[in-house]
């Protein structure tokens, strides 16, 4: 369990002098906090005897006052430089851990959950500060007030002592096993609750199978079923759970009920003062907490190290896409060479790419065809490297591109991929995601070419416009609009443009792709398009099928041959001769 | 991740919604708040038990007044009261009638004596210990309703054996005994009922929760799909789930423990004024500066409260997007950038979660600072209020104790207002979506005399997804019962529209549509729907096993689904490890394409309806299965109105009738060779797609 806190050794150390004044804070406000049923006890005592004098308690009393005002402040100290250490430490870790999310590559993005990735920076983190932070308070604060109260209270009256504190290590042990067992109720609470939302999530998506057949009543029902499975977890959860505090009083009122039974005889034949009677109540209450924080600190601990286990498991996994030692920075020219290229994903049972050998001279444009799933893709991923294609298949410049610097590498291209993503910033921002120092007038043009500028009325903002969550405010044309503008505004070397304009209709779709082209001649261009009309502006055209690269040449050549390029010719052909509009109805 | 209102303020009618839906519960709302009043009650008598026992058990001393100073003092009409060879003695906590004055006067006229007497009975048992020199030791001795009784000066009984002071207590020892088993009897009522409290709290809460969240679930599947379209799934699923666990988290954490803290003050304020009243208004004295500062801690934790959950909700709205779209990220090379926002975020998380520690960091320490002074203040009036005989010292070791349980719910309660107005957020939104109703209107009674022939009639329908977007213009068509007719056209020429209008999974603007010469809108939506049934392209298929899929909830015996699957050749399902059991992972995925949409033909021989709508999938499925498909197709559209949205050549070729479509629009329409014949767009669909059967 101890090695996985490795991690936090670095933190812990550049904080230490945190830790140590937090420490010794606590120290104080234990040391004074001993002290209080001491004040009690005396001016019980002076009382019980009568014959005092009012201003003996007076100054009992003020020195009491005063101690307390020590224990405020060492109270307000450790949890100023303990919870304070620990929360920046969690944020550091935090940010180690996002930093290390930037460096992994797609395949970890498939193999993980976003969501659990998410709790691996949130929810761990918090279990991890936790253990940095109160686990560290509890034990220290535990052993030194058991060991300091204890001591007095043997030295006080050894018999009674011995009596009264044997419940507590049953709340220490309670605590202990209550904890193990909980905790595997909760993970079944938790388990019922996140297969309560799988269930809401798969019929409120399945939801058009549900009404069409008529199934509400039968999905109803199973929702139903997993609903009432929740709640009985969770009232099994509750019978143990909700038994635990009041069993932890019920003990720590059994120790009170000792010191009544045999502290209450000594005061009455006289070994016990009054004051001392009072002192140890005192002390009972204050030691339930340390009895507490002992079964507490064995579970924090525990659940730090499961926590961290998790995040070490981020944290140690190299990235598969890196720099390689002695990495070239320098581009010499943007001739892509593709030779004898197969690949196959991790897992998959077929490749994706077999054989694919092609040349894109530098300044022409390459157009590639092919069905859903032959491989365009793939092709168009390997080049920036957001996989690794085998050694010796990929040369940009007639470099390797696995011996680029990944930055050198990805900077010389700009990608619009399939699916477009945005993020949740202004029209403007996301079209300049790729400038350092976005120009407005530069942003304006690729805008132009992209013709989003045309739907800028459109938007209550205009540039500074808020996309939402994924461009969600945007429809799915204006989405794929903005990716191509913020591909064209890094004036990339290297432009690489996967079929996306399918939201669009083909009238636009076609005076995109001219203005696309025109912008974009004379550049190096890889351009994937269903459209023959779009691909005759290429150099050379590439078809793809099943992996394969079954044509090949340019846009005349490719026509007389007999093949799928034709057809495909032949069939959009056909559908531009049918295209009207009728009025809309009154 | 929209940021959504954290807190809400106190909203009655929300609050009174709220509690509206803990009506069927009531009863054990009721056993719940009982339980609580019977467990605070007895956590207050704890204190009691013991302020009792130290007053009449532990010190129970007596005040001895002389013989010739009984009658100025009246000390016969104090309770208690024992006369021993002529001096009076009185129990100490019963002086407490006497005002300060009086006992200043009486003490200094020698009418009361300083030391303290044990008062006690004796017999020989007793009388043999002390070797005849008990008349000695004693000062008074009388008899008293025939018993012997003696007195003892404190200072002079700490001198005697442990057997000489355990007799002469004995009968505090016994009920020292008794009063610990009444503290123990106690103890356990408190355990026995607090739990009760939770366990029937959580049982309302629990069930609220269940009755709420069903609720919600069953009203947003009934929505029409044109409203789950527009909210993404994950945000329903989040009312559904989390914004309803916030009402169990009002039950079971706020109002109940709202209940038990104010509770525990009010008694502890109440017990201690009825102890004493005195020292009890100066102990209420201290109070004030507490509550103000409760008020103001509450504000103060609020806002810092409102902070920490925003830059939550900020920093996870951040880490989601970014983990989602980190390929953009990569391939802009923006990751430098990307680390410097997320620090920022973070940094701002950072800064709101200590300014939430600060404010608890200070608060605590100085409310146990409040809770010291307003002890160290009873003590000492206590002290005098004991110097002048008007409290015991049990009742100031009670008063100790009771101040302490008034300030442990302080900060409780101070971070329960904050839960409760969160939790009360989220009851709201769930409440705003029970109130958005939008449902297919479902008013038909029309109830067909005989089974429906099947007889399908668009007549001059206009729809669009979107207003002044039709998608379908003035479509006017008839397709006959038993008739198979099939849908060509482009992409986005609405084909797939017509089987949404079909089944109502979308009203139609303007129109109607007819099933045996009805209007659709005049049949009970279920009636129509069970006619009327979709096999769509991409296969839907359930977390659940391949038997359940297809009968989707029907009672059908092993036979009967034998018989279904190998009508449909869905031979597969007997191979697959556990045949009709076999569970579908998520997706699907541990089946095939072309063995999904096997199943869905499956599925639509189950539900057997008069007319199905087929969208073919526009996939390619491997040529095997792909005539195990074209043999099913013919099995199903026997005997049915078949309308197909067809992308195989096989199927237009077989269809009795062919609709061609565009823009919305019926452009064409005969049987196959009547269109060839034309040489319209039919024919030039048909030329290209000769050779390329598949390819659209």
């Amino acid at each position: 369990m101890l090695k996985e806190y490795r991690t936090l050794f670095p933190f812990m150390r550049r904080y230490r002098w945190s830790y140590i004044a937090g420490l010794s804070c606590l120290a104080v406000t234990s040391g004074s906090q001993i002290l209080i049923p001491q004040f009690l006890r005396r001016a019980v005592d002076a009382i019980s005897w009568g014959g005092f004098e009012l201003r003996v308690i007076g100054v009992l009393m003020l020195q009491l006052v005063g101690v307390s005002i020590v224990i405020a402040l060492g109270r307000f100290g450790w949890r100023y430089f303990i919870h304070g250490a620990s929360r920046r430490i969690e944020s550091e870790l935090r940010a180690q851990l996002f930093e290390k999310f930037l460096a992994m590559q797609p395949s970890f993005y498939h193999r993980n959950q976003i969501g659990d990735l998410m709790a691996r920076s949130t929810n761990d983190m918090n279990s991890i500060r936790m253990a940095s932070g109160m686990a560290l308070v509890a034990l220290f604060d535990g052993v030194f007030l058991t060991a300091g109260i204890l001591a007095i209270l043997f030295v006080q009256n050894p018999r009674i002592a011995a009596i009264v504190i044997l419940p507590l290590p049953f709340i220490t042990v309670l605590i202990l096993l209550a904890g193990r067992f909980i905790r595997g109720l909760f993970l079944k609470v938790q388990e019922g609750f996140s297969s309560l939302s799988q269930r809401a999530h798969e019929m409120l998506s399945g939801v058009r199978v549900i009404k069409s057949f008529v199934k509400e009543r039968f999905f109803l029902e199973k929702f139903a079923d997993s609903n009432a499975e929740y709640q009985s977890r969770n009232m099994r959860l509750v019978r143990i759970w909700g038994l635990l505090f009041p069993v932890v009083n019920f003990l720590a009122g059994i120790t009170t009920l000792l010191l009544l039974r045999y502290g209450g005889e000594g005061v009455i034949l006289g070994s016990v003062s009054p004051g001392e009677f009072v002192a140890t109540l005192s002390y009972l209450e204050m030691l339930i907490w340390p009895m507490l924080g002992a079964g507490f600190t064995v579970n924090l601990l525990q659940r730090g190290a499961a926590s961290l286990e998790r995040i070490n498991a981020v944290l140690d996994e190299p990235p598969e896409i890196a720099s390689p030692p002695d990495s070239i920075r320098d581009m010499p020219s943007t001739a892509i060479s593709v030779r004898n290229l197969s690949f196959t994903y991790p897992g998959a049972a077929e490749s994706a790419l077999q054989g694919v050998s092609l040349e894109v001279p530098e300044g022409s444009i390459l157009g590639i065809l092919g069905r859903t799933g032959s491989g365009k893709s793939t092709l168009l991923r390997l080049l920036p490297r957001m996989d690794n294609p085998p050694r010796g298949t990929v040369f940009v410049g007639g470099v390797d591109v696995l011996d680029y610097d990944l930055g050198t590498l990805r900077e010389a291209f700009g990608s619009v991929p399939q699916d477009t993503y945005l993020f949740s910033t202004s029209l403007k921002d996301n079209i300049g995601f790729g400038l350092d120092d976005p120009d407005e007038a530069h942003i304006r043009h690729v805008a132009d070419v992209s013709t989003i500028s045309r739907d800028m009325q459109a938007f209550p903002d205009g540039w500074e416009t808020e996309v939402g969550e994924r461009g969600i405010t945007l429809s799915g044309g204006q989405k794929q609009r903005v990716a191509i503008s913020r591909a064209l505004a890094k004036k990339p070397r290297i432009l690489v443009f996967d079929d996306a304009l399918s939201a669009v209709d083909t009238e636009t779709e076609e005076l995109i792709l001219n203005q696309l082209l025109s912008e974009r001649s004379g550049t190096t261009s890889v351009i994937v398009s269903h459209r023959v009309s779009t691909l005759a502006a290429a150099d050379r055209i590439a078809v793809l099928d099943q992996g394969r690269l079954i044509q090949y040449g340019t846009h005349a050549e490719l026509l007389a041959q007999d093949g799928f390029y034709r057809e495909v010719s032949l069939l959009q052909q056909l559908s531009e001769q049918k295209t009207h509009t009728d009025p809309e109805p009154h | 991740m929209e940021e959504e209102q954290v807190f809400s303020g106190y909203n009655p009618r929300v609050m009174r919604r709220l509690l509206g839906y803990a009506k069927p519960y009531r009863l054990l709302a009721v056993a719940a708040i009982i339980s609580l009043g019977i467990g605070t009650a007895g956590a207050l008598l704890l204190p009691i038990v013991i302020q009792r026992t130290v007053d009449d058990n532990l010190i129970s001393r007596f005040t001895r007044i002389p013989a010739e100073h009984v009658t100025e003092f009246g000390a016969a009409e104090f309770d208690g009261a024992i006369v021993l060879s002529g001096a009076t003695y009185i129990p100490d906590d019963k002086l407490v009638a006497l005002s300060g004055v009086d006992r200043a006067k009486l003490t200094e006229s020698g009418a009361i004596e300083e030391i303290g007497y044990y008062v006690f009975r004796y017999d020989n048992a007793l009388t043999s210990t002390f070797d005849g020199s008990f008349g000695s030791v004693v000062t008074d001795t009388a008899m008293v309703d025939g018993r012997q009784y003696a007195s003892i000066d404190a200072a002079r009984f700490g001198e005697l054996s442990e057997e000489q002071r355990r007799l002469i207590r004995s009968d505090d020892l016994t009920e020292l005994r008794r009063k610990t088993l009444s503290f123990f009897v106690l103890l356990a009522c408190v355990l026995a009922f607090t739990f009760a409290q939770i366990y029937f709290m959580a049982l309302v809460g629990q069930g609220v929760m269940k009755d709420m969240r069903m609720e919600l679930f069953n009203h947003t599947i009934r929505q029409r799909l044109g409203y789950l379209s527009r909210h993404p799934v994950g945000k329903l699923v989040t009312r559904v789930t989390n914004d309803v666990e916030t009402v169990n988290q009002f039950f079971t954490e706020v109002f109940i423990n709202l209940l038990r803290n104010l509770a525990l003050m009010v008694g502890a304020v109440a017990t201690i004024m009825l102890l004493n009243w005195r020292l009890g208004l100066v102990t209420l004295a201290t109070l004030p500066p507490v509550l103000i500062l409760t008020v103001f801690f509450r504000d103060r934790a609020r806002e810092v409260y409102r902070r920490v959950r925003m830059s939550v909700s900020r920093v996870n709205a951040f880490l989601s997007e970014h983990l989602s779209g980190m390929s953009i990220v990569q391939l802009f090379v923006r990751e430098r950038k990307v680390r410097d926002e997320f620090a920022e975020q973070n940094g701002e998380l950072l800064r709101a979660n200590l300014g939430e520690m600060y404010v608890f960091a200070t608060f605590r320490p100085i409310i146990d600072l409040l809770s010291s002074i307003s002890i160290a203040v009873v003590i000492y009036f206590g002290a005098g209020f004991l110097l002048s005989g008007v409290v015991s010292l049990g009742v100031l070791i009670a008063f100790i104790n009771l101040t302490r349980r008034f300030y442990q719910p302080v900060m409780a309660i101070s971070e329960q207002f904050t839960v409760l107005q969160s939790a009360l957020a989220g009851s709201e939104r769930v409440f705003e979506m029970l109130d958005e109703v939008d449902r297919i209107p479902d008013e038909g009674k029309w109830a067909p005399p005989a089974p429906v022939t099947g007889s399908v009639e668009f007549d001059h329908v206009w729809f669009g997804y979107k207003q002044g977007q039709p998608v379908i213009r003035d479509l006017s068509f008839r397709i006959n019962p038993g008739e198979t007719v099939a849908v060509v056209g482009y992409t986005g020429a609405g084909k797939t529209t017509i089987a949404n209008l079909l089944t109502r999974m979308w009203d139609i603007q303007k129109g109607r549509i007819l099933l045996d010469g009805v209007d659709i809108r005049e049949y009970p939506l279920d009636t129509l729907r069970t006619v009327i049934q979709p096999i769509q392209q991409d296969v839907f298929l359930f977390n659940d096993t391949v038997g359940s899929n297809i009968a989707l909830g029907r009672d059908l015996s092993k036979d009967e689904l034998h018989r279904i699957s190998s009508l449909v050749q869905a031979g597969f399902i007997e191979r697959l490890p556990d045949s009709f059991e076999t569970a579908l992972t998520e997706g699907a995925t541990n089946i095939s394409t072309g063995e999904r949409q096997l199943l869905s033909f499956a599925r639509i021989l189950a539900h057997d309806p008069r007319i199905i709508i087929m969208d073919e999938a526009t996939a390619s499925i491997d040529t095997e299965t792909e005539q195990l498909i074209q043999m099913a197709v013919g099995t199903i559209m026997e005997g049915r109105t078949s309308l197909v949205i067809a992308h195989r050549l096989s199927t237009i070729k077989h269809a009795d009738r062919i609709l061609v479509l565009a823009q919305g629009e019926l452009v064409e329409q005969g049987t196959h060779d009547t269109l060839i014949a034309e040489q319209g767009i039919y024919y030039n669909l048909y030329k290209l797609q000769y050779q390329e059967s598949t390819f659209t």
